[in-house]
């Protein structure tokens, strides 16, 4: 079978300085001393899939021909983009490439705006799935991992082409603390049971917000003197900024040390600054929706680096039990395969006043 | 090879067995939580029967269970003593598993051997209504039961949780002419007041004691009664354990282990204290006593050592016990009767001594379990008693690994006839595996000053 591949070399590039999406904000993304993400989750992808029958068409160069050559796959080069900077318009232009030249299936490596780019040629007649690369994963139609996307690819005889929303949040609201998700359509997408990541699941309001309250009690109480909390994004950890009185981002990574605020909208080395001067630190971080991703997911300035500085043992989970009931496990995907496996194979997650419910833990 | 070993009526015991004769130091005193000062018998008297006041400090080794007692327990006692043979099998152990079966009483637990003495103290006193708490159903459905027997009224206040999950039990009481309330309920100030802060609260044993001891302190015709913790209760379920200890003998059997499910802690003291005296006197050295329970309220194995009030308003006596704090509400679990913040004096000094251990589980863990036994033994248990299930199959399964030929005795408390909706929750898949963070919680407890 044609199996189109395609990368989006710039995605993912905007997590880990805090930028919340690397949407035309790769110039900005690059001088903040942002490192390519998407090349390596492709090379992961390649090297779980090993050995395959399919046929794979690709674009030159880093949307996919060097990654696959240089895994050993023989591929087929329907597009060349004109300059070494890609952009929106080679993506599409190399789908409906693809999809002129035969391609059955599209699989691209990136996040949200990839995925928006690559249904817009697809629609629903032809199947898509993501290689997750993205700051935001909020579409139905991406796999949970590289190696999930690599076990579907293996098994595409036993997967089903199921229904998926495409998502895309308004990255310039996110970048000032308002979430605004639209659906831009249905995809079609394989899937395996476990391997493919929901859409994500926004809280209702309400009676969350009661929980919610809750939680940040538990939380405000157990804190510490002199032990700095890293606070991720989401209206959970939110909730905690709130009840101590002070501002917080509501997407981004804010720091508080004895009452106060000592970092807002921090990326990876802001963190890390911090972590020099604070050896005692926990990170507060709430799961996506019901995507059910705790780490990697939306909250990359929670780098490799970061998360051993600080110890996989000083990450606190905590989420209401309605958004737990959305996802039977939770997902760490760190980028970093020895990291994921240092948090276990369960986890406790903060559910309510002194109260935690275990959860089952993959990578 | 015998499955059922039964006693005759006749041999049920004549006397309950007093462990605080037998303690290795005498149990702290509690204290009046209005004045205080410790706590004396005047303290009690507005709401507990003359006689159980007594009991609950007595030191004498035994004490006669009155004739009219017994008659009313012959109606299900002795209760049998069971081989698990098609457990052991499926399990694959060298153990010999034995479990005393307590859901063949009326209400289907354990709890009327102590119901039916307090109703009959508390008749004797002329005492005509009796207010109580509940959290599963099993302790408001045995006094209910107990109190019709002496022609007298009951008022059953239920946890909320368990109030909506389990309407049988509601009904059982019904049945029996009793009136069940769900707590926290309008009716008392203690209830108000929780209403106030969280009106979709699902309540605890705690807040419903609360509520049931200002009942009761409030008329005079109405006493207080408790189906747990206190001493005077351990001491009327000692029935359970002595029965055992005759019917191991007459099987040629010497339990290794003893194993029950601890919320407030009396049908562990029930069937463990008379085999813990042979611990304390140097007879069994060896013997392994291990109280089980939930994650999501360890109070034996996160709690702390220290006094406490019995319930949320501080209402009750102080009482040094292991706690996870008066305030603490547990979640929802399905075993609600294991769903208490404190733990009896008396299990948890020995606890604390380090006679008796402890260990946790998860919902689903449990649940699975209990399955396991319903499909090898036929019984449905209870969820507090599949805590029991859940430490004997590890115990087992740790025979089985060291090729050890142990003895385990245990306390299968009640039936889970009408907690059938707890079990299809684990068959959907719907089981939170709630736990407790005590290490976040005990982190902070480090900078707390220390007194």
């Amino acid at each position: 079978m044609k199996i189109g591949f395609l990368i989006n070399p710039v995605a993912g590039m905007g997590g880990a300085v805090g930028l919340k999406g690397t949407d035309g904000q790769h110039a900005r993304a690059m001088a903040l001393g942002a490192r390519p993400v998407a090349p390596a989750k492709a090379k992961a992808f390649c090297t779980a899939l090993g050995p395959t029958l399919h046929t794979f068409l690709t674009a030159a160069g880093v949307m996919g021909g060097d990654i696959l050559r240089s895994c050993g796959y023989d591929c087929e080069t329907v597009y060349r983009p004109a300059a070494a900077t890609t952009t929106r318009a080679d993506t599409i232009a190399a789908c409906e490439a693809c999809r002129a030249a035969g391609a059955r299936l599209l699989l691209f490596c990136g996040g949200d705006g990839t995925a928006r780019d690559v249904f817009s040629v697809c629609d629903h007649d032809l199947p898509l799935l993501g290689i997750p690369a993205g700051v935001k994963m909020y579409s139905g139609v991406f796999a949970t991992t590289p190696a999930a996307a690599a076990e579907i690819i293996r098994r595409l005889g036993e997967a089903s082409c199921i229904d998926a929303e495409v998502l895309d949040v308004d990255e310039e609201a996110y970048r000032h603390n308002a979430l605004s998700t639209t659906v831009y359509g249905i995809a079609a997408t394989p899937a395996l049971p476990g391997l493919r990541q929901a859409s994500k699941w926004a809280s209702d309001g309400s009676s969350e917000g009661r929980t919610q309250e809750e939680i940040a009690r538990f939380i405000v109480d157990i804190m510490r003197p002199g032990t700095l909390y890293l606070l991720g994004a989401g209206s959970t950890t939110a909730a905690v900024t709130a009840l101590l009185g002070l501002e917080g981002t509501l997407l981004g990574v804010d720091a508080v040390c004895d009452g106060r605020v000592v970092g807002q909208d921090l990326n990876e080395d802001g963190i890390c600054a911090l972590l020099e001067r604070h050896p005692a630190a926990k990170i507060i971080v709430s799961p996506i929706g019901a995507q059910g991703f705790v780490l990697g997911r939306g909250n990359q300035q929670f780098s490799p680096a970061v998360l051993r500085r600080a110890g996989p043992e000083n990450l606190i989970v905590i989420a209401t039990p309605a958004k737990l009931s959305r996802t039977s496990s939770l997902y760490i995907d760190t980028g970093d395969d020895c990291l994921n496996a240092a948090f276990g194979t369960s986890i406790a997650v903060i559910t309510g006043y002194a109260m935690a419910q275990r959860i089952p833990l993959k990578t | 090879m015998r499955t059922k070993i039964l006693l005759d009526e006749n041999d049920l015991p004549r006397k309950w067995y007093n462990i605080q004769a037998d303690l290795p130091r005498p149990l702290d005193p509690a204290y009046n939580p209005q004045t205080g000062q410790p706590i004396g018998p005047e303290d009690l008297a507005p709401i507990f029967a003359k006689e159980l006041i007594r009991q609950e400090v007595s030191t004498d080794r035994y004490i006669t269970i009155p004739d009219e007692v017994r008659d009313i327990l012959t109606l299900w006692r002795p209760s049998p003593l069971y081989r698990a043979h098609r457990l052991e099998a499926a399990l694959g152990t060298p153990a010999k598993i034995y479990y005393k079966y307590e859901g063949v009483s009326p209400p289907g637990s354990h709890k009327p051997n102590t119901a039916v003495a307090q109703a009959y103290y508390n008749m004797k006193d002329g005492i005509e209504r009796i207010a109580t708490e509940t959290g599963a159903g099993q302790w408001g459905s045995a006094l209910a039961f107990a109190t019709q027997l002496f022609g007298m009224e009951c008022t059953v206040y239920m946890v909320r949780g368990s109030y909506d999950q389990k309407p049988f039990r509601k009904m059982m009481m019904q049945c029996w002419g009793a009136e069940c309330i769900a707590s926290p309920s309008p009716l008392t100030n203690a209830g108000r007041a929780i209403l106030e802060r969280d009106p979709e609260t699902s309540g605890s044993l705690g807040i419903a004691i609360s509520e049931a001891v200002e009942d009761a302190a409030s008329k005079s015709t109405t006493n207080y009664s408790l189906g747990s913790v206190l001493n005077h209760v351990c001491l009327h379920q000692s029935v359970i354990g002595l029965e055992a200890k005759e019917q191991l003998a007459m099987d040629e059997a010497e339990a290794d282990i003893i194993i029950g499910c601890a919320g407030g802690g009396s049908n562990f003291a029930g069937l463990a204290f008379p085999f813990v005296r042979e611990k304390l006197d140097g007879r069994r050295p060896d013997l392994e006593i291990i109280a089980t329970e939930p994650t999501a309220c360890p109070t034996l194995t996160k709690g702390l050592y220290a006094y406490d009030y019995g319930d949320v308003a501080g209402y009750t006596p102080i009482m040094k016990m292991f706690t996870l704090g008066h305030g603490f509400i547990p979640p929802s679990i399905h075993a609600g009767g294991l769903r208490y913040h404190g733990m009896a004096p008396l299990v948890s000094l020995l606890h604390q001594e380090g006679i008796i251990g402890s260990r946790a589980y998860h919902q689903n863990e449990v649940f699975e379990a209990a399955v396991r036994f319903a499909r090898t033994e036929g019984i449905i248990v209870a969820p507090e008693a599949a805590h029991a299930v859940k430490a004997v199959i590890e115990c087992a399964d740790e025979c089985t690994r060291t090729g050890e030929e142990k003895t385990i005795v245990f306390n299968c408390s009640g039936h889970g006839h009408f907690d059938l909706n707890s079990y299809e929750a684990y068959f959907s898949g719907a089981l939170p595996d709630y736990e407790y963070p005590a290490e976040l919680i005990a982190a902070s407890l480090k900078d707390l000053p220390r007194v």
